[in-house]
């Protein structure tokens, strides 16, 4: 089914004119999950192309462009959209549009910045290995996703990068990028007037505009607890992110499956951080938390224990999960999780840009239209046995999906006996990056 | 509602009828902040008060600035004042353990705290009904902390873990340290701000318990308070709860100044990395330094955004490298300009070096254009617009400006600094702090993995 929301061009304007700086974002609604099966990393490899060369600019004159206005400009790709956001002095708003039209609407998609791009891409994936935490979080993603476009390497991988021509990209912005419609936003120094003028001279122009593909099915889970080791070397410290699929913004309970999070590790002092960093020392960090996107998202939580800690904080973690789940949150924890949900509120629409945020999300995302207007309402409506029924049906814990950073010759042994996993997989940290 | 000058003065006349010596109020004028102004008081016992009002959001931040950072320690006690941060959030007098965190973020507030080499400030961005409630909080820890050898001990694994996480197992981190420990042998930047980890595993109580009695006092301290709030109302509520603090007679801060570097010093280590990385770091002027305007200009031109110079001819261009990036430490001494490269796969860091070299030597040979002067200015302007976008922006850059510099006016004067260098400058810079003799150079190579090793 296709979205409600994503069939027209539409604008969005949040306006302050307390600093003379312009917030701008263009989504176009086509991402990565479009990808061909075996090259992965086409949409992303080709929204940055865009960005290599115009009709009328080189990709140096492109760069002298944004850096000299005063400007930033980054290329988001996700799973469901690409993104072209950035932010501007306000003396320099439409200039910086008028080549954001550019790109969108004329770009040059060379070849040889093509097969640039693939360099820098292949480097990068190699970079990427640099970091633990990343690694985790992506491993998670795959092995919860598994199967699913969402556990495909948005990236790509050096293989499948290997397989993308200039062709392939040239269709993929024709027939994806170019034809798909296109959410604006702005916020800041920019009346409404000035910005939907602005927008339609620069980043609406006509043209044919296909209707976006639909949400990718939804992901299913697997039975069991699945581990995957990342094997990296002299890990001293390990990255675990363990979790599973959980919540959707239209369920009936999501709410309540916030609150019941907030209880347990969406707060500073919630259960995870008082028991593995303030009571034992175990970890800088721990925490937990509800993800949002059109299909069902993850609930995980992470912990960086140092490695010798690490089975004890994973046993501290499935304990917890299991009480929190088995036994539920408890009227106290309820008041406290409602008053920091609700009154740190007012952090969530602070600035212009994160109400247009906000906005845009509700779109992207195909939220419920009141989904952030009315979520002090919401939230303090929740009661105590809808909480625990929530986190019951949402988050039993005998399917679990878990990614660890570790060296596996030191530790996998003790990994495997402390989670008894129903599958294990071991993966290179430098997978991605490794030679076809 | 704040007011004019007389206004102000005609308030803290009322205000102070009935306080006590340490209690009475001052007020000191105005800094001008764009169109705004900060407010500026202090209590008799030596409290200094910085308030910005700010009505566009219900919400207000709320910064304490405590004089006191790693240059402040010894060697053998490196990463105190930052083991001492995480114990600030711990058991008071009137809170049980845990409760003062609990008590902020059941009222919808964030709280934290940072820790480096001049300072720590700890700060809460909350709801503005809540003023009262923090306003008490945190006077009740500046002078009334419990510390205990259980939560010392918990803490100081925490700090373990999180140099671990910052350094040990991070390349960028290690390398970082070390390149501040080649480049000063006397100051005490020379060591990091989260300690080496011998020093944190050797911590006492008694130790922690100096350090607060010695630096935690309201004549070391700023609040730099922004947002939506009464300044009356604020202003009583610190007399409230602030004026019985006693001031307390700082130690004279002795240290070594760090000698003239005359000779480029240069190491050369192997980490678990995939690819070659560069790091240099040049000594630089002090934030209060003329100099630093200059130097940040030039940084911009040569690293900032995909046309800056080192960007093309090491990225973009070159291929060489992944990531380049360069910074000023905005400092109260004469810190270090860094930039850091990572190499692409089959490339070294002498290829990065030589680079950067040609980079620097065109820099004090021919002056930027004034197409990169204009661009300079124009992303120093964006990034300074951003630092401002919320309260929390404000009240750190007041903070920061009036710690380090003695002026958090200067916030908008670094920006107007910024806007004067000349092209000439820019070179006169680059020749002056960017030579070879005054840096520090450390080349890392990827280790061997351990099967390589063995055949």
């Amino acid at each position: 089914m296709t979205s409600p929301y994503l069939t027209n061009d539409q604008i969005l304007v949040e306006e302050s004119h307390d600093l003379p700086l312009v917030h701008f974002q263009i989504v176009i609604p086509s991402g990565s999950t479009e990808d061909p099966e075996g090259r992965e990393g086409l949409t992303r490899l080709t929204a940055r192309l865009m960005r290599r060369g115009t009709r009328g600019r080189d990709t140096r004159a492109i760069e002298e462009t944004i850096d000299g206005l005063g400007a930033e400009l980054a290329i988001e790709t996700s799973p469901g959209f690409v993104r072209i956001a950035g932010s501007t002095i306000k003396r320099s708003v439409e200039p910086i549009l008028a080549l954001i039209g550019e790109l969108l609407a004329d770009p040059s998609l060379p070849e040889g910045e093509l097969a640039q791009l693939k360099r820098e891409t292949e480097a990068a994936l190699l970079e990427l290995t640099d970091s633990d935490q990343s690694l985790a979080s992506m491993h998670f993603r795959r092995a919860l996703f598994r199967g699913h476009p969402y556990g495909r390497p948005g990236l790509g991988t050096r293989a499948t990068l290997g397989r993308i021509d200039i062709d392939q990209v040239v269709a993929r912005y024709r027939e994806g990028l170019a034809q798909r419609c296109r959410l604006v936003g702005f916020s800041g120094a920019i009346t409404r007037a000035d910005a939907e003028a602005l927008a339609h001279k620069h980043l609406l122009p006509k043209r044919t505009i296909r209707a976006p593909m639909g949400a990718p099915p939804e992901a299913t889970m697997r039975p069991g607890r699945h581990l995957r080791i990342v094997d990296k070397p002299e890990r001293t410290q390990t990255q675990i992110q363990i979790g599973r699929l959980a919540s959707h913004a239209h369920d009936a309970d999501h709410t309540a499956l916030l609150v019941g999070n907030a209880v347990f590790g969406g707060a500073f002092t919630a259960r995870l951080m008082r028991a593995v960093r303030s009571e034992r020392g175990w970890s800088y960090g721990a925490s937990s938390r509800v993800g949002l996107d059109r299909i069902r998202e993850a609930w995980n939580m992470w912990t960086f224990p140092a490695a010798t800690d690490a089975p004890a904080c994973i046993a501290l973690q499935l304990q917890l999960m299991e009480e929190w789940v088995a036994r539920g949150i408890d009227a106290e924890e309820l008041a406290f999780a409602k008053s920091y949900l609700v009154k740190s509120h007012a952090f969530a629409i602070d600035t212009a840009d994160k109400r247009l945020e906000q906005a845009v999300e509700v779109l992207l995302y195909e939220l419920p239209s009141d989904y952030f207007s009315h979520f002090i309402e919401r939230v303090q409506q929740v009661e105590l046995a809808e909480v625990n029924a929530a986190l019951a049906r949402r988050l039993p814990p005998s399917d679990l999906v878990l990614s660890v950073v570790a060296t596996e010759s030191e530790l996998g042994a003790q990994l495997r006996e402390t989670v008894q996993p129903t599958s294990t997989e071991v993966v290179a940290y430098d997978a991605d990056a490794a030679p076809p | 509602m704040s007011g004019t000058t007389d206004e102000r003065e005609a308030r803290v006349a009322r205000l102070n009828a009935e306080r006590r010596d340490g209690a009475r109020l001052h007020f000191l004028g105005t800094y001008a902040f764009g169109e705004r102004s900060i407010a500026r008081y202090s209590l008799q016992n030596g409290l200094r008060l910085l308030l910005l009002t700010d009505s566009s959001a219900p919400v207000l931040s709320y910064h304490t600035w405590f004089g006191v950072g790693s240059r402040h320690e010894q060697p053998g006690k490196t990463g105190l004042a930052h083991l001492f941060e995480h114990l600030m959030f711990n058991e008071t007098k009137n809170l049980p353990a845990g409760e003062f965190d609990r008590t902020l973020e059941a009222a919808g507030g964030e709280v934290n705290a940072a820790t480096w080499v001049d300072w720590t400030f700890y700060y809460e961005n909350i709801p503005s009904s809540e003023l009262a409630l923090v306003v008490r909080l945190e006077a009740e820890r500046m002078q009334n902390l419990v510390l205990r050898e259980p939560q010392v001990a918990s803490e100081k694994e925490v700090v373990a873990n999180e140099r671990r996480y910052r350094v040990e197992d991070d390349v960028e981190g290690a390398v970082n340290e070390l390149l501040y420990k080649t480049a000063f042998s006397k100051h005490p930047y020379h060591w990091p701000t989260i300690g080496w980890m011998e020093d944190i595993e050797g911590f006492t109580t008694s130790d922690c318990e100096t350090f607060y009695g010695t630096y935690y006092a309201p004549n070391n301290a700023i609040l730099a308070v922004v947002g939506d709030f009464d300044e009356g109302q604020l202003l009583s509520l610190i007399q409230q709860h602030y004026g019985d603090l006693p001031s307390a007679v700082m130690p004279p801060h002795h240290f070594t100044p760090e000698p003239e570097q005359t000779a480029e010093r240069r190491l050369e280590v192997e980490k678990p990395t995939p690819t070659e990385k560069l790091a240099l770091g040049y000594k630089a002027p002090a934030l209060s330094d003329p100099d630093y305007a200059a130097l940040a200009v030039l940084n911009e031109v040569l690293v900032g955004g995909k046309s800056s110079r080192l960007y093309r001819s090491l990225i973009s261009e070159g291929e060489i490298a992944t990531d380049v990036r360069g910074s000023i430490a905005p400092s109260k001494d004469p810190g270090l300009y860094e930039i850091w490269v990572s190499l692409r796969e089959e490339r070294t860091a002498e290829d990065a070096l030589k680079i950067v070299e040609k980079a620097l030597s065109e820099a004090m040979n021919d002056a930027i254009t004034e197409a990169e002067l204009e661009k300079a200015k124009n992303r120093l302007e964006l990034g300074f617009l951003h630092g401002m976008e919320t309260a929390s922006g404000k009240a750190e850059q007041i903070g920061f400006y009036e710690m380090v510099v003695g002026d958090a006016g200067r916030i908008f004067g670094q920006l107007e600094a910024y806007r004067q260098v000349t092209r000439h400058a820019v070179r006169e810079v680059a020749r002056k702090h960017l030579v070879a003799a005054r840096r520090t150079t450390i080349l890392v190579r990827p280790k061997p993995e351990l099967d390589e090793e063995a055949a």
